[in-house]
């Protein structure tokens, strides 16, 4: 089995597009050879289970994610997708547009795109879009932004595309995050109706778990790179760590790192301080829509107290003899509100639950953290002598 | 590492007045950020068959001090004959332009080729990207694949002087700078979740933030047992101490838990356990109302 993927990932790689492949496209997957029929597939019709990110696209995402600052970076990947697995092999950020002139922004980022695929095919480097990377921070990624690109691009993109959302505060902490995500039909569904009212909700059972479907990733690199970084990370006298000051205990270019046993809880705070923030937000957003719900009641009231009026009307007009008077379209004559959308309010949850989730798994491994520094500190105190290695552990933990 | 012991024919300088006029100081020392190297290896990696080596630029930052920090660097076109080298000018500056859009700090610094060869192409490409440079000096970076027998793999910097009576852009004495690998704390996860991506041959991802916990804890433990043998065998009048590792030992290990003894683990697990708590509340929160927004206005 290892040895057929890898053979059809050379087939893939050799044809330009798996679109634009010379076989003709019978449905029907006798036609093509077996060995074959994982490589070729032209309709689509193999549905992703797994993304494979390439290291460089791991690499490239982190620096822009770093040096944009915020939620704000984001681009687009390029690569191909075989028996399933969209294999993730390049990457390139879009700039950061502007909101004063929008339509000229974003004309700019189009053209940007489109010089930039044909450049990076010049170079033999993958040039077919499947999907888009968004830094976030705290694990909260719900925007509606985020959604309307991710829709878009379901639309559009062979196999729907992904969105590829990476954390930076997760990296920071020591556990580089990357997860791979696309909407769920029932969202799409509703998405595309532009419906987002509490009837539509619950046909489509729309909770914010609901509105993206996880697909397992994984992280390849290729083997000029893992060869490379083993020599990076192998002790012997690199050529590229000169005994700088910071690698004089190891002369590996890349030394072990512990930043993960680091007791800080500086993040604690800032986590806490955005879940407040949205909760302020979702408040403020259930107040609209409470706000919006009422007048909706109360048209809706006014309208039904004219109706009845005109009926009562008519029974004493037709008990008296009288022709009764018309049944007035009463839709007309009383505007009532169309159900506001619940899409924000939904997404602002999305996040305080993402939040929330955050703010549990640091918790978490800042309780084993602390029992591992005090299991350290209770064995040198009955030493006496010497407390072992959980030197690392700095006691920073100092939760406010 | 200069390339050859200096002739006294040859008239070595590393930095040349008349040349390019230089206002910066000379590169002194460079730092390639990850992303620039990986670039370079996947460039190498899509070359076609004709090509022995591949070139492109490098961007990055300059400071004051003649440090140079290489930050990103894209693939550049260019095809060698035994007659001729071309660059390909337009595409170089196209994708520099593409580049400045998104991050206008990054200029070009200088040009990257694989292998360990410098030639004479590379003194005229290297001439060509000292006007793209100018006033600054251009650097060379020879990244080695290591996939030639007997090669390292490896990554060396230069800075290039005109050699001869008379300056001739073909001809030139590559000076190597010292060369390192530079990232941000931040970014070290990312680098080591590829060292064990690669050192795996499939690695379950996403791992949580515990995993990854357990992880660092066994290896501190395996350090602490080797350390523990080496102790004893020192002990047992196996091997002979080295003084100076026995002064490291004393300094990582005396560290001292006084805070902790002082009651500050109680009052921070409390914490702790308090902020666990509240996560775990506003969780459910945001579930139970996600689902009342499904049921409040059917009943009505």
């Amino acid at each position: 089995m290892a040895a057929a993927p890898s053979m059809a990932a050379a087939i893939a790689a050799s044809m330009p597009t798996p679109q634009s492949a010379p076989t003709p496209a019978a449905p029907s997957y006798e036609a093509i050879p077996a060995s074959m029929s994982k490589a070729i597939d032209i309709e689509a019709d193999i549905s992703l289970t797994s993304v494979q990110l390439d290291g460089l696209v791991v690499s490239k995402i982190i620096k822009h994610s770093r040096e944009a600052q915020g939620a704000n970076a984001h681009g687009l990947l390029l690569g191909l997708d075989l028996d399933g697995t969209l294999e993730v092999s390049n990457s390139f950020p879009l700039p950061h547009h502007f909101n004063e002139d929008d339509d000229k922004s974003i004309k700019g980022v189009a053209k940007y795109q489109a010089s930039m695929l044909r450049s990076l095919k010049e170079v033999q480097a993958d040039d077919s879009v499947v999907g888009f990377y968004q830094a976030t921070t705290l694990g909260s990624f719900f925007s509606q932004a985020l959604v309307e690109t991710q829709a878009i691009h379901q639309d559009r993109l062979r196999h729907g595309g992904v969105v590829v959302v990476h954390d930076i505060s997760q990296t920071a902490r020591g556990n580089a995050s990357f997860r791979a995500f696309r909407l769920t039909k029932a969202f799409l569904d509703a998405y595309k109706r532009n419906n987002f009212s509490t009837d539509s909700l619950i046909e489509h059972r729309l909770t914010f778990s609901s509105i993206v479907e996880e697909i397992p990733l994984r992280i390849r690199t290729n083997a000029l790179m893992s060869s490379f970084i083993e020599t990076l990370s192998s002790s012997s006298p690199s050529p590229l760590a000169d005994g700088s000051p910071s690698t004089a205990s190891s002369t590996a270019a890349l030394p072990p790192s512990y930043s993960v046993l680091n007791l800080g809880g500086s993040g604690v705070t800032r986590n806490l301080e955005q879940i407040v923030e949205a909760l302020d937000a979702y408040k403020t957003e259930e107040g609209n829509l409470g706000y919006l719900q009422r007048q909706i009641a109360r048209e809706k009231a006014r309208a039904e107290t004219y109706v009845n009026k005109r009926k009562e009307e008519n029974a004493t007009r037709v008990a008296q003899g009288l022709a009764p008077l018309p049944e007035e379209n009463v839709s007309r004559m009383f505007k009532i509100p169309p159900e506001p959308s619940r899409l924000e309010s939904m997404l602002l949850l999305g996040r305080i639950g993402a939040y929330g989730k955050s703010l549990e798994e640091t918790s978490s491994a800042g309780l084993v953290k602390m029992y591992a520094a005090k299991a350290g500190t209770a064995v040198s105190k009955t030493l006496g002598t010497t407390p072992p290695a959980e030197h690392r552990l700095e006691w920073r933990a100092k939760v406010t | 590492m200069p390339l050859g012991p200096s002739s006294s024919a040859a008239h070595i300088q590393n930095a040349t007045p008349g040349f390019v006029s230089s206002p910066g100081r000379t590169p002194t020392s460079v730092t390639v950020h990850p992303v620039a190297l990986f670039s370079i290896l996947d460039h190498y990696l899509r070359r076609t068959d004709a090509q022995e080596r591949v070139i492109g630029t490098l961007l990055g930052t300059r400071s004051d001090t003649g440090e140079i920090d290489v930050r990103s660097s894209f693939a550049v076109l260019h095809s060698e004959t035994p007659e001729q080298v071309a660059v390909d000018m337009e595409y170089h500056h196209t994708m520099y332009e593409l580049h400045h859009k998104v991050n206008p700090k990054e200029v070009i610094v200088g040009w990257y080729s694989t292998g360990s060869n410098l030639n004479t192409y590379s003194a005229l490409i290297q001439n060509f990207y000292s006007q793209e440079t100018a006033p600054h000096q251009a650097i060379h970076i020879a990244v080695d694949t290591g996939i030639v027998e007997g090669e390292k793999a490896g990554v060396r910097a230069y800075v290039s002087s005109p050699v001869g009576v008379s300056p001739k852009p073909e001809n030139a004495v590559f000076v190597s700078i010292p060369c390192e690998l530079l990232f941000k704390e931040t970014e070290r996860s990312g680098l080591d979740l590829l060292a064990s991506a690669s050192s795996t041959l499939s690695s379950a991802h996403p791992s949580t933030d515990l995993d990854v916990l357990e992880r660092a804890l066994r290896s501190v433990s395996d350090m602490l047992d080797r350390v523990l043998s080496y102790v004893r065998s020192v002990l047992a009048g196996e091997t002979k101490g080295d003084a100076a590792i026995g002064r490291y030992l004393m300094d990582t290990l005396g560290s001292s838990g006084e805070d902790l003894e002082k009651g500050g683990f109680n009052s921070s697990l409390q914490d702790t356990l308090m902020v666990s708590y509240l996560a775990n509340l506003v969780r459910s929160q945001a579930e139970v109302s996600s689902r009342l927004a499904l049921t409040s206005i059917s009943s009505s």
